[in-house]
């Protein structure tokens, strides 16, 4: 299956980190949203992306919200995505699970921590969205 | 005429008045002591307040140097990345001309012994192979091409480090989260005791808008965190599914 990520964090050096490690696993397809807000705009102007990850913690919309936009729309909602964020605690991952994160990777992330997780969701989702 | 009765009640109630009078009696010298504790104690709260004005002006200036603090790791961590992404693009360039160069040896390696049929001499092969031995270069191409892999290996976990970058400026929002809120309090305080704004000291914190920030963010390369994480992850996502399921038999 041929991904186009969607990056969404705050953070510019983390954007990059994580497209750096993308390109290193071997994906080469990437579009970066500063916030929940952008990444909903970016979502809706570009049907080929199909796979988001998001960082929780971002000002206008946050990490958690842009998931329940996402699921809450029809046309988007099943549209797998990661959390990439520094909150590890249970509450927060529970939050996240009634919100329908398809998985969560605490940071600091290695890129075989991102492998396996999107491996696991691919896997999990029958190779399609 | 008043009754028995009556006259009863006037002199309950004289005796009432009576102890309202003796209590007042006792309660004057409190009173009084009361107003000297006061005439001390203003001094003192003026003082007070001076010193919470004064530390209130200065904690935008503390806010500032942390904000400043962010956005100096972030320009110096850009210029990090900056340099690895050029040093990743030269390792691949030099990777790209070595493993030709090692191609280029393996054919130079088959033409010498696809002349040795040709030549149909005794010691030929011999030849060849005291040649290719003497010219061989092969090893150390590929010992080069093994550090380039080291070289990569290292470039990409010195960008995998600066995710420090992400994690402490949450932790310096987060500071600068509980600095607003003490401004906020103290300023607060001040306009109630002496009703003056401490309207400097607003305007000069100059935080960025809905800056994120996370008290828990932690730098750890420690694996535990992420299994830990991914051991509640699975338990709720299980308890998660079984309530799912319930619900579609019930």
């Amino acid at each position: 299956m041929n991904l186009k990520f969607l990056i969404v964090d705050d953070s510019q050096t983390m954007r990059r980190i994580v497209a750096n490690s993308l390109k290193n696993l071997g994906y080469e397809e990437f579009v970066e949203a500063s916030d929940g807000k952008d990444a909903l705009i970016k979502l809706a102007a570009d049907d080929g992306l199909n796979f988001v990850i998001t960082d929780w913690n971002m000002p206008v919309l946050s990490g958690l919200e842009l998931i329940k936009a996402i699921r809450s729309d029809e046309k988007m909602g099943k549209i797998p995505v990661l959390m990439v964020t520094t909150r590890g605690v249970k509450d927060d991952i529970i939050e996240a699970l009634k919100a329908k994160v398809n998985n969560y990777v605490v940071k600091p992330f290695t890129p075989a921590i991102l492998r396996e997780k999107i491996d696991q969701i691919l896997a999990s989702n029958g190779g399609s969205n | 005429m008043m009754s028995s009765e009556n006259m009863s009640q006037l002199f309950a109630k004289l005796n009432d008045l009576k102890k309202v009078f003796t209590y007042g009696e006792r309660l004057i010298p409190v009173i009084h002591s009361l107003g000297e504790f006061m005439k001390e104690t203003v001094p003192l709260l003026e003082n007070i307040n001076r010193s919470i004005a004064e530390s209130t002006l200065k904690i935008p200036k503390a806010s500032n140097q942390i904000h400043n603090v962010t956005s100096a790791t972030e320009l110096a961590t850009t210029e990090i990345l900056d340099l690895v992404d050029v040093l990743n693009a030269d390792l691949a360039s030099i990777d790209k001309c070595v493993v030709e160069c090692l191609e280029k040896e393996k054919d130079k390696e088959d033409f010498l012994n696809s002349l040795v049929p040709m030549l149909k001499k005794e010691n030929t092969q011999a030849f060849i192979d005291e040649f290719l031995d003497r010219n061989k270069v092969t090893s150390n191409l590929k010992s080069v091409i093994d550090r380039i892999k080291k070289m990569k290996d290292d470039t990409n976990s010195i960008t995998l480090s600066l995710q420090v970058q992400d994690i402490t400026s949450q932790q310096l929002a987060t500071v600068n989260h509980l600095i607003e809120s003490v401004q906020e309090k103290l300023a607060s305080l001040i306009e109630d005791f002496d009703n003056t704004k401490i309207v400097e000291g607003h305007d000069n914190l100059n935080l960025p808008a809905g800056a994120s920030f996370d008290p828990n963010a932690r730098y750890s390369r420690s694996a535990v965190p992420q299994q830990e994480v991914d051991t509640i992850f699975n338990k709720e996502m299980q308890t998660a599914s079984q309530a799912e399921i319930d619900k579609l038999f019930n």
